[in-house]
């Protein structure tokens, strides 16, 4: 049966372009704007329409600056686009860059307050799954330590452990699936899977086309911020190999 | 689109500007996540004297010393008139708020800036960051009012239910410096000029208000800038409520909390309309 629902995800014709500068001081704007020297502009995503389902894996791919972080970004709602619409629904927890909500001398503990706050959980729903947090992260011994002292594992191991408990509707993963050893990772795919089960709508980018080809229900392929492909990942991932192969000869 | 089939997931159009209607709502988001203000504020605190030996004792060392050296140089060698009040006692009450003014301000002005790796990649609501800045500051206030007690009972200065004037007061303050606080905060993304402007502005301002001198020491052709000036309007209320046992003197306290009031709305709309370009000026 086929369940007619809205979008999580919605991009609508949407471009995003940045002004390429070279620093932040007036010294610089005040000619730029007298002179008429505009900016340089980059155009990061080209009218680039697609929605996402709830329920739905989708993997991104694409090659390094053809607009796969942009368009995350876009997601998570960080960033604005220039044109078009961004429509997302639900929390969404994004796993870029694990941590970085982490400040180096609270603890353990603190930081997994703060950084379950800064992704929408209140005190109470921290406090719920605070034990969950920690077992998942494998660091029952070092909640009362700063994570300045933390090795570059464990600080990804909690950063994952918060973002995987805050009980997201949206997830984001940008590649981070290459932190920790292998038993985190594999624990870190048998949670996203779990996540997948119950309906989660999971955004993965990432330059492992197996996974992307083993996880995810359809791939969209980016090449120079505009969507050349959208489908099943098997077909858009053999798009991409064409495109990365006509690239490197051409 | 949504026919009222999940309630808690609201389409949320991105790309929709902050409108002078979406005030109530945005202020009410900011107050349901106090939580995340008050982590906020924690990780400031922490940060603050961190690796330093004497820790928070500085937030006493701070105040104490700019005291002591300004009741040297203008009540012993330049020989200032405070009136009945001692000198230090009557620099004190104007210099505490000054130094949660200006710290606040300064702190503040860089919240954004300093937290460049959160605001690229997490959606939440920045003027957390300033407001925090600044409750940071309220708390380094707290120590600086144990000196101004210690100082009160050593002058034998009791203050009197004129002293209940201190909170209202003090909101009026904290409103104004977050509404400045705001838009500087965001203008210092795009332009790290800001900063410095910021500390020349508090340069000046300090001596434009009466911290160091009282108001009545001013020419009355120059009434007007203190008329206009919050920090002067409200450190003259301090010492009227605290020192001189009298009311803060309604028609000018109006006046600060009109001014607080319309530089919070304009500030906070500047902060709320810059915002969706945060990430992509960092």
């Amino acid at each position: 049966m086929l369940i007619e629902s809205d979008p999580d995800i919605d991009f609508r014709g949407v471009s995003k372009s940045f002004h390429i500068h070279e620093g932040n001081t007036l010294r610089e704007f005040i000619p730029a704007l007298l002179g008429g020297r505009g900016w340089d502009v980059f155009q990061a995503l080209h009218d680039v329409s697609f929605s996402i389902y709830p329920g739905e894996s989708v993997g991104v791919i694409g090659r390094n600056g053809s607009g796969k972080s942009t368009a995350l970004k876009l997601m998570a709602g960080v960033t604005a686009p220039s044109e078009g619409k961004v429509l997302v629904r639900g929390r969404v927890s994004p796993l870029i860059e694990l941590g970085a909500g982490f400040h180096p001398d609270l603890t353990g503990k603190e930081n997994i307050f703060l950084n379950a706050s800064i992704l929408g959980m209140s005190d109470k729903q921290t406090r719920a799954v605070y034990s969950d947090i920690v077992a998942f992260a494998e660091l029952w011994d070092f909640m009362d330590t700063p994570v300045k002292r933390y090795s570059s594992g464990m600080y990804m191991r909690l950063g994952f452990a918060v973002a995987i408990f805050s009980d997201p509707d949206i997830l984001l993963v940008d590649e981070v699936l290459s932190v920790g050893d292998e038993v985190f990772q594999e624990k870190c795919m048998a949670k996203m899977r779990e996540f997948q089960e119950r309906g989660v709508t999971i955004v993965l980018v990432s330059h492992s086309l197996d996974l992307v080809k083993s996880f995810c229900h359809r791939a969209l392929l980016l090449h120079a911020g505009g969507l050349v492909a959208d489908g099943d990942p098997a077909e858009v991932a053999d798009r991409y190999h064409d495109l990365m192969w006509a690239t490197q000869t051409g | 689109m949504d026919q009222g089939l999940s309630v808690t997931k609201r389409p949320r159009a991105r790309t929709a500007a902050f409108r002078a209607s979406d005030f109530a709502h945005s202020l009410v988001e900011v107050a349901r996540r106090y939580q995340l203000l008050w982590h906020m504020t924690v990780r400031h605190l922490r940060g603050q004297y961190k690796q330093s030996i004497l820790g928070y004792a500085w937030a006493f060392l701070n105040p104490l010393s700019l005291l002591l050296t300004l009741s040297f140089v203008f009540s012993v060698l330049l020989r200032f008139d405070s009136g009945d009040v001692p000198f230090p006692l009557f620099v004190f009450v104007g210099l505490l708020p000054w130094i949660f003014f200006s710290t606040a301000l300064a702190s503040a002005t860089d919240s954004v800036v300093g937290a460049a790796s959160l605001v690229t990649k997490v959606r939440f609501p920045r003027e957390i960051l300033p407001m925090a800045a600044v409750l940071t500051k309220v708390v380094d206030l707290g120590f600086g009012l144990m000196i101004l007690v210690a100082l009160m009972v050593y002058f034998g200065e009791t203050p009197t239910w004129t002293a209940l004037w201190v909170p209202l007061l003090f909101l009026i303050h904290l409103l104004f410096v977050t509404g400045l606080a705001l838009p500087l905060a965001a203008l210092n993304l795009f332009f790290h000029d800001v900063r410095y402007l910021v500390g020349v502005a508090l340069t000046l301002w300090f001596y434009m208000t009466p911290i160091i001198y009282p108001v009545d020491a001013v020419p009355s052709k120059y009434n007007v800038l203190f008329d206009i000036n919050p920090n002067a309007l409200l450190i003259n209320a301090y010492r009227r409520v605290l020192l001189e046992d009298i009311g803060p003197g309604l028609d000018r306290l109006l006046i600060g909390l009109v001014v607080a009031l319309v530089t919070f709305a304009i500030g906070y709309y500047l902060f709320k309309r810059m915002e969706p370009n945060f990430a992509d000026r960092i």
